[in-house]
């Protein structure tokens, strides 16, 4: 599903280079459940922009799908984004004077389906999320929780293959967060692959796989699980 | 996906109604500008006889002051003496020919409650109808013994018999002019030229005449020019009386337009004029060298200085205007995007090329261009309003939008808009959008 070999990314401002993600190697299999965790500014942000096609790595391969996506075009890049893969981000990301219905509306008109297509996906996704009433609602009209799980319907009204959330029950008590976390391993036994970056140890374990960045790299995993500190950041 | 674009920028333009009103109403003065004045030279530079360029001249002859050239943009009069325009009659050379000149008329009635008026009356020629492709509704023109003979026929302009007989067919009626009885023998059509080429002379965007009378009646009436009349010497038709003295003076109050169908008839109707300015100079007259000019409709314009440099400076200064008005509408969309650019960033997740978000936010700029040009428009046309009550009728053909340039003020607006939008719609699709995913 997802290949990542020697993966380099530094960003360079006037005077120092930051190497968010150095020699970073990684494979994730089709109807995988991957937790990331990692101390703050580790990297984990960086190398899910980079598996999502939102930022281009310095060096290494990346291969999605079986598919080097290294030399794409941007416009490749974002039919591939627009296709496979769905974005659930901390802060829920709902663009604020679109309602529910409009808001799960962007990437299926960037994909082109019609009206009709779009129509059916929108009221089956926010079906999925238990939001159908809500339609015609606002994002600041509802709980974070309830704006979590729009921005859940968003990402899969397409069907991507792969989920990529970061830090999703960030923002949201724990009542909340084990609401979303049931939301995605709801989505990962239909067969979606999710690949979740988060603080909470908890969530982390109950993945079927927790790996750890420490400095931009992966570090090993069995030590990742057993230091609790990890969850503080 | 341009609906989709179309249907956002509407969406977007509301969500900020005082930034897109400021950034509608940048566009709209600036068209609003530019298009009174470039409606105004616009209208200045018509050439109804464009089509004719190649066959229509008007006639200059020198026949000014030796010691001082004529002050005119070729030095050479305007306008023809009566005796040269007599004499230029007399060739057979050209297809047709008008010698013509203004006047004016009271006109009434017999057995009529109207009351007398003035009507503005063409002199001239029985050509100058097909030379101007003067339209008739009824009648037609006089016969050419009337270009010579004292023959009381009359043309009436489509507005004078309207006034006078309710726009029935009047040909054969009589008409008093000056209390002598015309027969009324051609109606026109409405015919309104402007800038009013047949006569530069006489402010070039009046209107056209409201009658037309033979050229063979100026001793049966002593008719005078009411247009301009230059002279240059009192040494003039020496042992001439009255009338007759102004008729046969050295001054130049007659406007002479040929149609040469082609090279040699044009050549040869020079050498007819190189022949008569020789006769003339043997007689003691044309003392300046000899100099005449030809010239076709397009060309007798740009002389006439009929569009005055004033007015193209004004014209580019009205675009400059303009230019600062799109560097404004480019700060405040400027701002407008960036303010929007988490939106982008989470549309670009979602799977919008850069393309996509350029195109996105450049409708939206072409949007409003489409509103400021509406507003612009609308400010154009109440400026040549403004115009128009300014000159008390004088501009009341040029300070008037057709629906030409009313496309054309749109135009410009979204082309001033879509530069306005450039740069902030190449921005905000370049901006990383993981830059504003992370925080929000
Ligand atoms: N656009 C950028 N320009 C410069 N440096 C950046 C940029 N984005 C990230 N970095 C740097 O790269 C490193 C990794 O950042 P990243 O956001 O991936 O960390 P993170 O693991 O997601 O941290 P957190 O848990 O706090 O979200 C950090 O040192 C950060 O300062
Ligand atoms: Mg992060």
């Amino acid at each position: 599903m997802l290949k990542m070999q020697n993966i380099r990314k530094s960003y360079r401002t006037d005077t120092i280079e930051t190497h968010a993600l150095r020699d970073f190697s990684l494979e994730v299999n089709e109807g995988e459940f991957v937790s990331v965790t990692g101390p703050s500014g580790s990297g984990k942000t960086t190398f899910l922009n980079i598996a999502g096609l939102l930022e281009t790595p310095t060096g290494g391969q990346y291969l999605l799908d079986g598919q080097e996506v290294g030399n794409l075009s941007d416009s490749e890049r974002s039919r591939l984004r627009n296709e496979k893969i769905g974005f659930i981000f901390q802060g829920f990301n709902l663009i604020p004077d679109l309602n529910l219905f409009d808001n799960i509306d962007v990437p299926l008109r960037y994909r082109g389906f019609n009206a009709k297509e779009r129509r059916r996906r929108i009221e089956r996704s926010l079906e999925q999320v238990g939001l159908s009433a809500r339609a015609k609602h606002l994002p600041a009209q509802l709980s974070g929780g309830q704006q979590q799980r729009v921005a859940i319907a968003r990402a899969l009204a397409g069907e991507p293959r792969f989920l990529l959330a970061d830090e999703p029950t960030g923002n949201l008590d724990s009542l909340m967060a084990r609401q979303v976390m049931e939301l995605l391993e709801f989505i990962n036994e239909w067969g979606t692959t999710i690949v979740m970056v988060t603080h909470d140890p908890e969530l982390a374990r109950r993945a079927q796989r927790n790996i750890q960045i420490v400095d931009g790299q992966v570090s090993d995993l069995r030590q990742t699980i057993a230091q609790p500190e990890v969850a503080i950041a | 996906m341009i609906g989709y674009y179309i249907s956002l920028a509407m969406r977007s333009l509301r969500g900020t109604p005082i930034l897109s009103a400021l950034m509608i109403a940048a566009i709209a003065v600036g068209v609003g500008a530019s298009m009174t004045v470039l409606t105004l030279n616009y209208m200045m530079s018509q050439n109804a006889l464009e089509h004719k360029d190649s066959v229509l001249y008007a006639v200059q002859l020198d026949s000014w002051d030796p010691n001082q050239a004529a002050d005119t943009t070729n030095e050479i009069p305007w306008q023809l003496t009566y005796p040269d325009a007599t004499a230029l009659l007399r060739s057979d050379i050209p297809t047709r020919q008008v010698a013509m000149h203004r006047f004016g008329f009271t006109v009434n009635l017999d057995e009529s409650e109207l009351r007398p008026f003035t009507a503005n009356t063409r002199v001239t020629t029985r050509d100058f109808f097909s030379l101007f492709d003067v339209p008739f509704e009824y009648g037609g023109t006089w016969s050419k013994e009337a270009d010579t003979a004292a023959v009381q026929s009359v043309v009436l302009s489509k507005e004078t018999n309207e006034k006078l007989f309710g726009g029935e067919n009047s040909v054969g009626k009589i008409v008093k002019l000056n209390g002598e009885p015309f027969t009324v023998i051609g109606v026109l059509k409405h015919w309104n030229p402007s800038p009013k080429i047949y006569d530069l002379n006489n402010n070039p965007f009046a209107d056209s005449e409201e009658l037309y009378i033979p050229f063979g009646l100026h001793r049966k009436f002593g008719i005078y020019s009411w247009g301009n009349t230059n002279g240059w010497t009192s040494r003039t038709a020496e042992g001439a009386e009255g009338y007759e003295r102004f008729l046969l003076g050295e001054h130049v109050w007659i406007q002479y337009w040929v149609e040469l169908d082609n090279a040699e008839q044009r050549e040869a109707y020079e050498q007819f004029l190189t022949g008569h300015i020789h006769q003339q100079k043997e007689q003691g007259r044309f003392e300046r060298p000899l100099k005449f000019a030809l010239s076709a409709p397009s060309e007798w314009l740009v002389l006439n200085e009929v569009l005055e440099n004033d007015n193209r400076v004004l014209g580019w200064a009205s675009l400059a205007f303009l230019l600062v008005c799109v560097i404004n509408a480019v700060a405040l969309l400027l701002a407008k995007f960036l303010r929007k650019a988490p939106e982008a960033g989470v549309r670009r997740a979602l799977g919008a090329s850069r393309n996509a978000i350029f195109t996105q936010h450049l409708i939206e700029s072409s949007c409003i261009g489409v509103l400021g040009g509406l507003f612009g428009i609308v400010l154009a046309l109440a400026g040549l309003t403004g115009i128009r009550v300014l000159a008390m009728g004088q501009a009341d053909q040029i300070a008037a939008m057709n629906w030409e340039m009313m496309l054309a003020a749109v135009g410009l607006a979204i082309l001033a808009s879509i530069l306005a939008g450039l740069y902030p719609a190449w921005r905000i699709s370049r901006t990383n959008p993981s830059v504003y995913l992370k925080t929000q």
